[in-house]
């Protein structure tokens, strides 16, 4: 940042986000019934949990310019995989956690090999594997099979606080920092988006490109793994149908938050300020008793307002411009 | 720079919300029963927003609402994701309502956060689909497995003056709802109607196409039969399909549990007699009655009987709130119901 002027800070797209953030809390604040207490702070920190990790490691799938649409779907296999180890396998919880957590990293394997090594398009590859995981969940469960009465020890980790911190919280902002690590301050985060801009190129300049991009992918199954362990402890219940739709949460923040759909481009703390937006949302229309289904369409109107509001100014000189070229053109001859 | 906005982000989050901690008292936080001193919310849980069974359950609990001159908030899951009714429940418990009235998607699930909200001094109550019993102070208990089968077998009596022979279409042979709702049949025809008799059971595996299959067949292989029985919601407009299509319309008759939306077609070209189910209006409007005595205080654990506004008294059975008797819709009333 050479020529550091206020001025590209201020427009910058996550101090945007961040006014927009703030505003929604004082406007939910006013008008809302006990909105912005600690309580509901923690609330929204609490649900707001697995679609924020779920998003975190959307990340730096984008960033590559690929895209997961089966992290939602993997979080309820896993959900009702950490059920069976520890219900039916009779597994302690720790042990139960590891193997969901393998059988995550396992299941992103599937969608990293076939996207990195086989090289099909991630689009195609997870709208599979988002049917596979959902169906694999379904069957095993044959749909009905709940899984419940978790010990208060597990339950802990969804619904109590920790130094007056929801204990997932704390799973949160270490994954927060893990992720922000990697993509701002090591070689692998430059890489992503170097294969995000270019592919070909970063292959060229001698990066591993498959080896980079099996890892984000992996790293997505392990991150929705956790995810759905905190699911099930935030519930008390671990269904088929966990995490259903969970996917275009994750990818909304993403994409709310500053990182460019076609790779690149994008920071962790944007994804954050994405998180936030969206989870303030939610929570400000309940306490402002206002019907549910807006949570849905202002999430929308906020997405487009974001992606559209730096562009408008583009156009605008566009627009100049072309208004010049012609009368220029006539003067020519 | 980015430290410094994430640094920003942090301490605002943390000043607004810490200042604002104890500046708004929380009203779900302490209920005392002190009547007609403060306006009691009350927050109604359907299982979906959309059904229209739970549609005109709103509009009985804004009836009674209104009446009470209680605030009322209706929210309820757009899509089957279980978390959203645990979100929603959280959500009233921080708003600091009075007493939420929920029915419920998954017992297990929703009865952590419902127990949750009793620990904040906010009233539960249940109706349509129950809690865990520790999770709530009553369950508002629309029909007993009971009432169900008398109230299907009489009808049936009624039908056929109390003699010939009838078949039976169930859901599944398995379901124990089903099955408790059969064994209830079968004791009331014992009891009252030893004449009539019952020829057949038949599964129809909850699908209108196996139940109008189901009921052709059993057409033609006891052409004594003079009534059918569902004793499942899509049976009712399967048989009525059979009936019609074999020409038997009136001379066999056609009876069952049923929403009334599904069923007017048939019941008003005389297919169909009558569809048994309570009045879903009803059900709110008592659900609200008895969130709103739970919150004054009148309402207690080991009362025998309860007074809902114009639907007059109401029988407890243990935690049970009874509705009471199931409701016959036939070609005089069905038109005024809309689920």
């Amino acid at each position: 940042m050479k020529n550091s002027g206020l001025k590209p800070v201020l427009l910058r797209h996550e101090t945007i986000l961040f006014v927009v953030l703030v505003a929604e809390w004082i406007f939910f604040d006013a008008v809302g019934h006990n909105f912005g207490t600690y309580d509901n702070t923690c609330d929204i920190l609490r649900h707001s949990c697995e679609i924020g990790l779920l998003a975190l490691a959307m990340t730096p799938v984008i960033l590559t310019g690929g895209i997961d649409l089966s992290v939602g779907s993997l979080l309820g296999l896993c959900a009702i995989l950490f059920g069976k180890f520890w219900r039916d396998a009779g597994m302690p919880i720790p042990l139960a956690a590891a193997c969901t957590i393998g059988v995550g990293a396992l299941a992103g394997g599937l969608n990293a090999s076939l996207i990195a090594w086989l090289r099909l398009p991630p689009l195609i590859v997870t709208l599979g594997t988002f049917s596979l995981f959902r169906g694999l969940a379904e069957a095993i469960t044959h749909g009905v099979d709940t899984f419940t009465d978790f010990p208060a020890s597990f339950l802990f980790l969804g619904q109590e606080r920790w130094l007056g911190i929801p204990a997932q919280a704390l799973v949160f902002t270490a994954a927060g920092i893990f992720f922000w690590l990697l993509i701002h301050r090591t070689t692998f985060g430059r890489s992503f988006r170097a294969i995000g801009f270019s592919p070909e190129g970063t292959r060229y300049a001698g990066i591993p490109v498959g080896h980079r991009m099996a890892m984000v992918y992996v790293l997505a199954g392990i991150v929705s793994a956790i995810a759905a362990i905190i699911y099930t402890a935030r519930l008390g219940q671990a269904k088929a149908d966990a995490g259903t739709g969970y996917e275009l949460f994750a990818i909304t923040a993403v994409v709310l938050g500053g990182t460019s759909i076609f790779g690149g481009v994008g920071s962790v703390h944007g994804t954050l300020l994405g998180v936030a937006a969206i989870a303030v949302l939610h929570s400000g229309i309940a306490h402002a008793l206002l019907p549910g289904e807006m949570a849905g369409m202002l999430t929308g109107v906020l997405l487009i307002l974001a992606l559209a509001g730096p562009a408008l100014p583009k156009m605008i000189s566009g627009l100049r411009a072309r208004k010049s070229t012609p009368r220029l053109a006539k003067q020519i001859p | 720079m980015r430290k410094t906005l994430l640094l920003l982000l942090a301490v605002a989050v943390t000043t607004i919300s810490g200042c604002k901690q104890s500046s708004k008292a929380p009203s779900g936080g302490n209920v005392t029963p002190t009547p007609a001193a403060r306006q009691i919310t009350i927050a109604f849980l359907p299982k979906s927003k959309g059904n229209a069974y739970f549609v005109s359950c709103a509009k009985g609990a804004q009836k009674a609402a209104d009446e009470l001159g209680d605030r009322l908030i209706i929210d309820g899951p757009t899509d089957p994701d279980p978390a959203r009714q645990n979100e929603i429940v959280e959500n009233w418990i921080t708003l600091g309502v009075d007493v939420i009235a929920a029915s419920c998607e998954n017992k297990e699930g929703i009865s952590t956060a419902l127990r949750k909200a009793e620990a904040k001094g906010i009233k539960v109550v249940t109706y349509d689909a129950d809690a865990l019993p520790d999770a709530r102070s009553f369950f508002v208990n629309q029909a007993t497995p009971q009432g169900i089968g008398y109230a299907l077998m009489d009808e049936a009596a009624r039908l056929c003056e109390s003699n010939g022979e009838f078949a039976v279409i169930t859901g599944s042979l398995t379901a124990e709802n089903q099955t408790e709702w059969r064994k209830f049949v079968e004791e009331r025809r014992a009891a009252a109607y030893p004449n009539m008799k019952c020829v057949a059971v038949e599964a129809c595996d909850d699908l209108k196409d196996k139940a109008q299959s189901e009921t052709t067949a059993l057409l033609s292989t006891y052409p004594n039969v003079k009534l059918i029985l569902s004793t499942t919601s899509l049976g009712v407009p399967g048989a009525a399909e059979a009936i019609k299509q074999a020409g038997k319309t009136g001379a066999v008759k056609n009876i069952g549990l049923g929403l009334p939306n599904e069923n007017k077609r048939y019941v008003h070209d005389g297919v169909t007699q009558s569809v048994i189910l309570w009045k879903t209006a009803d059900l709110g409007y008592l659900t609200i009655y008895a969130a709103d005595a739970l919150a004054k205080g009148a309402l207690k654990s080991g009362d025998k009987t309860f007074k809902a506004g114009s639907l007059g008294e109401f029988e407890i059975q243990d935690d049970n709130i009874m509705l009471g008797k199931p409701f016959t819709f036939n070609k005089d009333n069905i038109d005024q119901f809309d689920f």
